[in-house]
């Protein structure tokens, strides 16, 4: 596990040392681009307000992406079942895609007035397509042989969902719901470019009219953070939950 | 106890034109027996244990069982398929009682019952594998425990040994044989070994390439137990002989026609 993440670790530091170096060397003025260490010290020094905006993205990150889940999941089982369904929802989907999020989020604000509701919709909309084009296609991917094995076992079309589709959808459903989640991120600071009265993505725009760059950054490094470790926690919750799906050989069990 | 009458089978191919997989098929099997089907790749086994299965209907005549004909999957009847057919998510013995907790037919004795039939097919201590973890002859195996633990009275086996190196193989299928001499099972089994053919069943039915025929039904009089010291027998050797020649004669004389 530290062998195998040493070699980007150590990309990571002469990234940054380069970039600190480079400043440095140029005299790079600090509001166009603040050095590592200078970030560091601001997002250090500004910790309380730092911590709040990081905690009211998270909350809009979370709800979400816990909407996207639970609206796709039952779409995506819907659309799988029925192809009448299918061809009546795919378009509406695709519909939905094609908006872009940053110009629908001025219009549910006004519609749905300046409060967490918004941003939560926002946020589904950015992570939810993804994660149901990645669940229908698992859904649909049981092998034949396996679908007849449930008709052999007379199961209906409802147990043959449930019982063996679904179950054989879940790696699919995992790499939608890793793609989502780090769209979920997106979503957020979408939304709170627009319409935020809190959040790191308020935090960047508001820095930003101040010139202090270096905060800004501070907030695009903990958003990228945020990304990782969500990212990092669904990978996670796979391998706990599903030991089967990672591909990857199971950890020591004999252990 | 399965009187196929009579059956045809046509798939309608994506171009408009179809495939006549199976013509006139009559075979009549008693219960407790065991028969064997050979054939070409290709001349309809498959199609015709889907059909006993309940899993697609004929296009003509029909299918028996015990009086009533079959329109769909039966709890009496279980299948072997060509793969192995595993959940990939489940470990071995949640895949043997699969079927059994589908059909709410799942008891107490279920989970013993399917240790005790992994134990004589030699896969004690492997019953939290993933199949993953296991061979594919092991796969076969767990495949095999899984159709048996429906306690079936008609058992129907399309090629279950056929991605098996010879002595597994062999193994196996006087396995299989002791297995059915101790249940009262019809077992209908598919396989392109003539030989295995021979040594397993009480008939084999030979099938012509396509369309699926019945060319020739042989009897095998070769006393049980049956073993491999049989195949050097004349018996053995008649039989053998009379299916192989039904089998390679009838390509040579569509070329000649
Ligand atoms: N679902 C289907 N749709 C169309 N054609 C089919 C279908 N299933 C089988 N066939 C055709 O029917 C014929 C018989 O197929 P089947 O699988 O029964 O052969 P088989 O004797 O089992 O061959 P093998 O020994 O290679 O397994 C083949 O020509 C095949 O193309
Ligand atoms: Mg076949």
């Amino acid at each position: 596990m530290i062998r195998r993440a040493l070699p980007s670790v150590i990309a990571l530091a002469a990234f940054f040392a380069l970039w600190e170096g480079a400043c440095l060397a140029f005299g790079i003025r600090e509001f166009l681009l603040p050095r590592p260490s200078v970030i560091l010290a601001s997002v250090i020094g500004a910790w309380p307000l730092m911590l709040s905006h990081t905690l009211a993205t998270l909350t809009t990150v979370l709800l979400g992406f816990a909407a996207s889940i639970i609206v796709s999941l039952p779409l995506a089982m819907a659309i799988a079942s029925s192809t009448t369904i299918a061809a009546a929802i795919y378009p509406l989907l695709v519909v939905t895609q094609s908006i872009p999020k940053v110009a629908l989020a001025p219009i549910l604000i006004i519609a749905l007035g300046a409060n967490e509701a918004p941003r939560i919709i926002v946020t589904f909309l950015v992570a939810f397509f993804p994660l149901v084009v990645a669940a229908v296609a698992g859904l649909l991917a049981a092998p034949p042989e396996l679908i007849e094995l449930g008709r052999a076992c007379r199961a209906g079309r409802m147990q043959e969902l449930l019982r063996i589709r679904l179950p054989f959808a879940v790696p699919f459903v995992f790499g939608g719901l890793k793609v989502a989640a780090a769209l979920s991120v997106v979503g957020a600071v979408v939304a709170e470019f627009v319409g935020a009265d809190a959040g790191l993505g308020y935090l960047i725009q508001t820095s930003m009219a101040f010139f202090r760059t270096p905060l800004a950054f501070g907030a695009v490094v903990i958003l990228a953070l945020l990304g990782i470790l969500l990212f990092q926690a669904v990978s996670l919750a796979e391998r706990l939950l599903f030991p089967w799906s990672s591909g990857a050989e199971r950890p020591a069990l004999a252990a | 106890m399965i009187a196929i009458e009579g059956v045809g089978k046509r798939f309608a191919g994506r171009d408009g034109g179809a495939v006549q997989a199976l013509e006139d098929v009559s075979i009549a099997i008693r219960p407790g027996e065991f028969v064997a089907i050979v054939g070409a790749s290709g001349c309809g086994k498959s199609t015709l244990l889907r059909l006993i299965a309940g899993l697609a209907m004929p296009t003509s005549g029909a299918v028996r069982i015990e009086g009533t004909a079959v329109t769909g999957a039966r709890t009496d009847t279980a299948m072997v398929f060509q793969a192995p057919t595993l959940l990939p998510w489940a470990d071995v013995l949640r895949n043997v009682t699969f079927p059994m907790r589908l059909m709410h037919r799942a008891g107490p004795g279920t989970e013993d019952a399917a240790r005790a039939l992994l134990a004589r097919a030699g896969l004690a201590g492997f019953e939290t594998r993933l199949p993953r973890e296991l061979s594919g002859g092991m796969q076969q195996r767990v495949a095999i425990c899984r159709a048996l633990l429906q306690q079936p009275r008609i058992l129907l086996m399309d090629e279950p040994f056929g991605a098996l190196d010879a002595l597994t193989r062999e193994e196996m299928s006087l396995e299989l044989l002791r297995l059915w001499t101790e249940t009262p099972m019809a077992v209908v089994f598919v396989t392109h070994s003539i030989s295995e053919a021979v040594l397993l069943a009480d008939r084999v039915v030979v099938m012509s390439p396509r369309p699926g025929r019945v060319v020739d039904v042989v009897e095998i009089d070769l006393p049980r137990p049956r073993d491999f010291a049989q195949e050097a027998s004349p018996a053995f050797q008649a039989a053998a002989q009379r299916i192989r020649a039904h089998i390679f004669r009838r390509p040579a004389a569509k070329l000649a026609a």
